[in-house]
């Protein structure tokens, strides 16, 4: 009988915030040792059913129990008491401090008023040992990859004993490995009782892991299903409410000739540790080269020094049609012919308080053509966005809507749009797609497909290795620093590539 | 014009009067112009006197009211006149203060007392807006060649000169400190005559530190902290600020000579000798010709002569006597012009 | 110049850059810990002003300066409760509500001197160690030993306080739970919000601590100074205020900062008071001790990003 009790019941869920239905009329539950996965566009209403499971809403209809009991969530305080656990989209992290110290926030200390880090620190490593979650819960957040963040997230929860765990989109950071090694967790929590809300884009994934599926739309429960009953093609379809191209149509094309050169790259990381030690590679016209790894492996530092953002160490190079941009600044890459798409969107790629016309603006104010008497030409600029706003199919109600208040594929758009406008020589863009929707995604797919055919060399990091199969005519795989492998897409598989990154190959 | 002139000279010499019976009577000891010797142990409250004019008259100054320095003296002045002013003090903030005065004026006040050097720049741009309205503008030994605008100024090195000559008479030729605020205005006056009056009569060195701040008291009590170190035997300075280093003196037991107003509450003990601004001197003249339609044009000055400045001496210090009296005859020689001291 | 290097003028150059620094550590103090909450107080100055005088008229009716220091803080502590209410609670923009808390205490201090004292009558100031009533006795011999006695056991009470308030808050932020939330919240208040520490009770009493270190801080001057007048801070407050950005939000290089300042300026008042520096170099003097200490600041403390939440109010959404 308790085995049929459902450990978490959200019953006829309403939330209204003003001019949206957010959520409506929706239910969910989990069973213990369950994954039950909530999938869904953004803006579906994932986040807002999880935020009121959370406590950080209150819903205005509709009724939660835990255990069968109903219960009151008027706080995170009172989820984690009732041993709910929640690894957010965006890190809920403190970067200015350690593993350790973020761990303890919120926690009673056994010292009284002293905080007991070594204790915290111990159960940190024994959990970690358990899960085979590797961290060193002495280092600041700041100095680690997403990757890592990711894993103090999960530790963060396994420390506080949920009982119930969910995880906002947490493969999207993540390599095969590590995605193969999360699971292996999940199973083993499952497998003592946890019940999992899994919320996830990567279709193959979801229906790898779970053991139900819940699909939201436009605030509503569109379907119910386990992975048995479908596929990807049908829950694509689910989410997005139309017929959807899971794969990228790609022309074959000679490549020409080489428009990016990496010789010999070192460059520091923040631990004053070499962060990429020696990287040789050429990427051609018309040709896509997907940059595979964990992430920390030095692929930020050499998309940063490529973008002007990170000195490279001496004896380096770096340049785009013969210019050397190694020692150059993120104006001077720009005036070669880069164009970039950075990894952390709202910190490197766009000014969450500026509004969208100011942010297509951000790399070409100065431009003539902007300009009349000194002053902005506010027509031609309005022209300009809006046919960028137009062609990249940016959802927005105005031209002067703050980013922020964007939904994660269209603010990749807008940057998208601003970057590939100035027909680049070369684009660098860093994990395209992550935290992207499935019609988004494809969209940015298609746009990078559209800049290979025209001539562009294009160099793709990407986490996802999805991602990196689909679009990517040749695949380099970073490792501790190094570009340890390049495979032609023909000849890779997603176990050869597995390997490859953790440097068994 | 003449009765008024002599009128204004039967007041001024009848006050003086005044005073010095004052002096005579409570402190017994000897006293003649420029000079007044306070009773150990009365306040000196300033006396209310007669009001010598219905003109309605504001004071716009950069410090309080009741700092026993630049801005009491003025505030004392026209209390003397029988003015109870309009006062918007504590100003230090230049654009505050013109703000003020234009709100004066604005309100329809006669004569606006501008009262600090560095409100000349606002001034000027707001005088020849109210054209019926009469400045009287100081420190300032100019006008700016503007018609509405009364400049004074006090010839402080008069003073030093005596309050310098007196420390130099104390130290008998040690050393003396000198706590400045910023060099300008009737502070560098008072602190060059103080210097040459030392130096005339013996003493080789007199220590001056300005501190940059008219009002940064903890700045002028570690200046004269310093000065202490040095092993000054007297100490001066001038500006609001001052009230730090008169505790130093206090605590240390070092002579002090104060200007601007009478020091005496800040150490009944050490302050032995202030040189006083008697602005209602000059100011009745100016109200006199202002209430005659002339507004301004003209710069007057505050100098022993005039009485307009005054060496107020402490009872409570216990003067040598014959002290006082060669300081007597060292104003007598200014006054004469036998002696100039520099500014 | 020969003279300045003598141990009893380095001495009594340092006991005055001591008595300079004093009210700058109390007031950064107080501010690094607002500030590492995520709370910038432009009104320390003003809070300063009315401490200030209220320990100082609390002297001139009651003499005991034990009471004055306690008014002192008490005022620090009743408008840190304001400030905290109206930035914390009520959203308000911190710099325009500290601006306003500035003018406050400029203004009240500055009306209440004119009401209740008048014209600036001295009073005693904070006395050293060895004239504490009680327990005087105890450092008098202290106080005696040549040289060491003046440099270090010369100091009046509120001295030590502050200097022992710079490993205390140092302790306080990096091994307590309140300074690890304090931390969280002025870094990333959801971070926090989302663990269950309350992002509003952290702030709460990070202002009231800061506050009431900016009300000490105030009273220390006065009666260090052994008087009050218009403005006796004269912006002292907001020079504490830079003391924190330049010293990287760390207590021990806002300490370094407060006594590099204080040395700085004695050592220029000493020089000047022996001709070293001359006259005419006296505008410049003025502004060097500033300059100075922002440029080692700057080159010294490890560049360190401030609080990435400092000046957001914060509200969940």
């Amino acid at each position: 009988m308790s085995e049929l009790m459902p450990l978490l019941e959200m019953r006829n869920i309403t939330k209204r915030f003003p001019g949206v239905l957010a959520n409506d009329n929706v239910s969910f539950d989990v069973l213990p040792g369950e994954v039950h996965t909530l999938l869904g566009e953004n803006g579906a209403g994932k986040s807002t059913l999880m935020k009121i499971l959370f406590g950080l809403y209150l819903p205005d209809e509709g009724e939660i129990l835990l255990r069968g009991a109903p219960t009151q969530i008027s706080s995170p305080i009172s989820a984690i008491e009732q041993r709910v656990g929640m690894v957010h989209q965006h890190f809920m992290l403190v970067p200015t401090l350690t593993v350790a110290e973020n761990v303890a926030l919120g926690l009673s200390s056994n010292r009284g008023i002293r905080t007991d880090l070594d204790t915290v620190s111990k159960r940190i490593m024994d959990i970690s040992e358990h899960y085979g979650l590797a961290v060193d819960p002495g280092v600041e957040i700041w100095k680690m990859s997403v990757g890592e963040r990711q894993r103090v997230e999960i530790i963060k929860a396994l420390y506080r004993d949920a009982e119930l765990l969910v995880l906002d989109e947490p493969t999207a950071v993540l390599t095969p490995q590590e995605v193969d090694d999360l699971f292996v967790i999940l199973r083993k929590m499952t497998s003592q009782g946890t019940g999992i809300v899994f919320i996830s884009h990567k279709l193959h994934e979801v229906l790898e892991l779970s053991d139900r599926i819940t699909v939201l739309r436009n605030g509503r429960v569109s379907g119910a299903t386990t992975p048995a009953e479908t596929n990807r093609q049908q829950l694509a379809e689910m989410m997005v409410g139309r017929e959807v191209k899971l794969a990228p149509d790609k022309p074959a094309l000679d490549r020409g000739k080489v428009r990016l050169q990496l010789n010999n790259v070192h460059v520091l990381g923040d631990r004053d540790t070499m962060a990429v030690n020696g990287v040789d590679l050429a990427v051609h016209a018309g040709e896509i080269v997907g940059i595979a790894g964990i992430s920390g492996n030095g692929q930020r530092e050499l998309a940063e020094t490529i973008a002007g953002l990170r000195p490279a160490e001496a004896g380096s190079s770096v340049s785009i049609d013969g210019v050397d941009i190694s020692r150059a600044n993120p104006a001077q890459t720009r005036r070669a012919g880069l164009s970039y798409v950075a990894e952390e969107r709202m910190k490197d790629g766009a000014v969450g308080e500026f509004d969208i016309s100011e942010n297509l603006l951000l790399i070409n104010h100065g431009e003539k053509r902007f300009i009349r008497g000194g002053l902005f030409n506010f027509d031609a600029i309005k022209q300009h966005c809006q046919r960028l706003v137009e062609n990249f199919n940016v959802k927005t109600p105005s031209l002067s809507t703050p980013i922020s208040s964007l939904s994660g594929g269209n603010i990749q758009k807008v940057i998208m749009a601003r970057e590939l406008d100035s027909d680049p020589k070369v684009v660098l863009a860093a994990q395209p797609t992550r935290g992207v929707d499935i019609g988004a995604a494809e969209y940015i797919h298609s746009q990078l497909i559209e800049q290979r055919t025209r001539g562009c060399a294009i160099l793709m990091i990407s986490e996802d290795l999805d991602e990196i199969l689909g679009l990517a005519d040749r695949i380099a795989v970073m490792f501790e620093g190094q570009v340890v492998t390049i495979i032609d897409r023909p000849e890779a598989t997603k176990e050869q590539l597995g390997l490859a990154m953790t440097g068994a190959l | 014009m003449k009765t008024n002139r002599s009128r204004r000279f039967l007041t001024l010499l009848t006050a003086l009067l005044a005073l010095s019976m004052f002096a005579a009577a409570c402190g017994g000891s000897e006293s003649a112009t420029g000079t007044a010797t306070s009773e150990c142990g009365t306040d000196n409250a300033v006396v209310k006197g007669d009001k010598v004019t219905d003109l309605s008259v504001a004071v716009v100054a950069p410090s309080d009211s009741q700092d026993l320095a630049f801005t009491q003296s003025m505030i004392d002045s026209l209390t003397r006149l029988g003015i109870e002013p309009q006062v918007t003090d504590g100003t230090f903030q230049v654009e505050v203060a013109a703000d003020a005065i234009r709100g004066y004026a604005e309100d329809g006040i006669n004569v606006i007392i501008v009262h600090g050097t560095q409100y000349g720049g606002s001034l000027a741009e707001i005088a020849p807006d109210f054209p019926e309205t009469s400045f009287i503008w100081g420190t300032a030994t100019s006008t700016q060649g503007i018609a509405n605008i009364f400049a004074y100024y006090p010839e402080a090195q008069q003073g030093g000169y005596v309050n310098g000559w007196i420390a130099s008479e104390l130290t008998g030729g040690g050393a003396i400190g000198v706590v400045g605020p910023v060099e300008a205005g009737d502070a560098v006056a008072y602190i060059n005559g103080f210097k040459a009056g030392a130096e005339a009569n013996g003493v080789s060195n007199v220590a001056v530190t300005y501190t940059g701040s008219f009002s940064d008291v903890a700045l002028a009590t570690e200046a004269a902290e310093a000065l202490v170190t040095v092993g000054v035997e007297a100490l001066t300075g001038t500006s609001q600020s001052a009230v730090g280093a008169v505790n130093v003196a206090d605590e240390n037991g070092i002579p002090w000579f104060g200007t601007q107003s009478n020091q005496e509450a800040w150490s009944t003990d050490q302050v032995v000798a202030s040189q006083v601004y008697h602005w209602e001197v000059i100011l009745d003249d100016m109200f006199e010709m202002i209430e005659e339609g002339t507004l301004g044009g003209e710069a007057m000055s505050l100098t022993l002569e005039n009485g307009g400045l005054l060496v107020e001496i402490n009872g409570c210090f216990n003067l040598d006597s014959d002290i006082e009296s060669g300081a007597q005859d060292i104003i007598k020689k200014i006054i004469a012009g036998d002696i100039n001291p520099p500014a | 110049m020969s003279e300045f290097f003598t141990l009893s003028v380095l001495i009594a150059t340092f006991a005055s850059a001591v008595r300079l620094a004093v009210p700058y550590l109390l007031a950064a103090l107080g501010e690094t810990i607002g500030q590492r909450s995520g709370v910038l107080n432009l009104g320390v100055d003003g809070v300063m002003l009315l401490s200030a005088f209220g320990a100082y008229y609390t002297v001139i009716e009651t003499g005991s300066h034990l009471l004055g220091v306690g008014v002192g803080l008490l005022i620090g502590l009743f408008m840190g409760v304001v400030y905290a209410v109206v930035t914390v609670h009520l959203h308000a923009k911190q710099g325009i509500s500290g601006i306003g808390i500035f003018l406050f205490g400029l203004g009240f201090s500055d009306l209440l001197s004119q009401e209740l004292v008048g014209a600036i009558q001295p009073i005693k100031k904070l006395p050293s160690l060895a004239k504490l009533p009680f327990v005087g006795g105890i450092f008098e011999p202290l106080e005696d030993i040549k040289y060491i006695g003046e440099l270090l056991f010369s100091h009046n009470l509120m001295t030590y306080v502050a200097f022992a308030l710079v490993p205390i808050v140092t302790w306080m932020m990096n091994r307590t739970t309140f300074g690890l939330n304090i931390k969280a919240v002025g870094e990333n208040p959801q971070a926090a919000d989302s663990l269950g520490v309350s992002v509003e009770r952290t702030r709460f009493f990070a202002i009231l601590i800061g506050n009431t270190l900016a009300g000490l801080a105030g009273a220390t001057l006065s009666l260090q100074l052994g008087v009050f007048q218009q403005n006796l801070t004269n912006g002292l407050g907001f020079i504490a205020v830079a003391l924190v950005y330049f010293g990287a939000w760390r207590a021990k290089w806002v300490m370094a900062g407060a006594m590099l300042y204080g040395l700085v300026t004695a050592t220029r008042l000493q020089w000047q008071a022996r001709d070293i520096i001359p006259n005419s170099a006296s505008d410049l003097a003025a502004m060097t001790p500033a300059l100075i200490t922002i440029l080692a600041l700057v080159l010294l403390a490890k560049r360190v990003r401030g609080p990435a939440a400092l000046t957001k109010p914060f509200t969940r959404h």
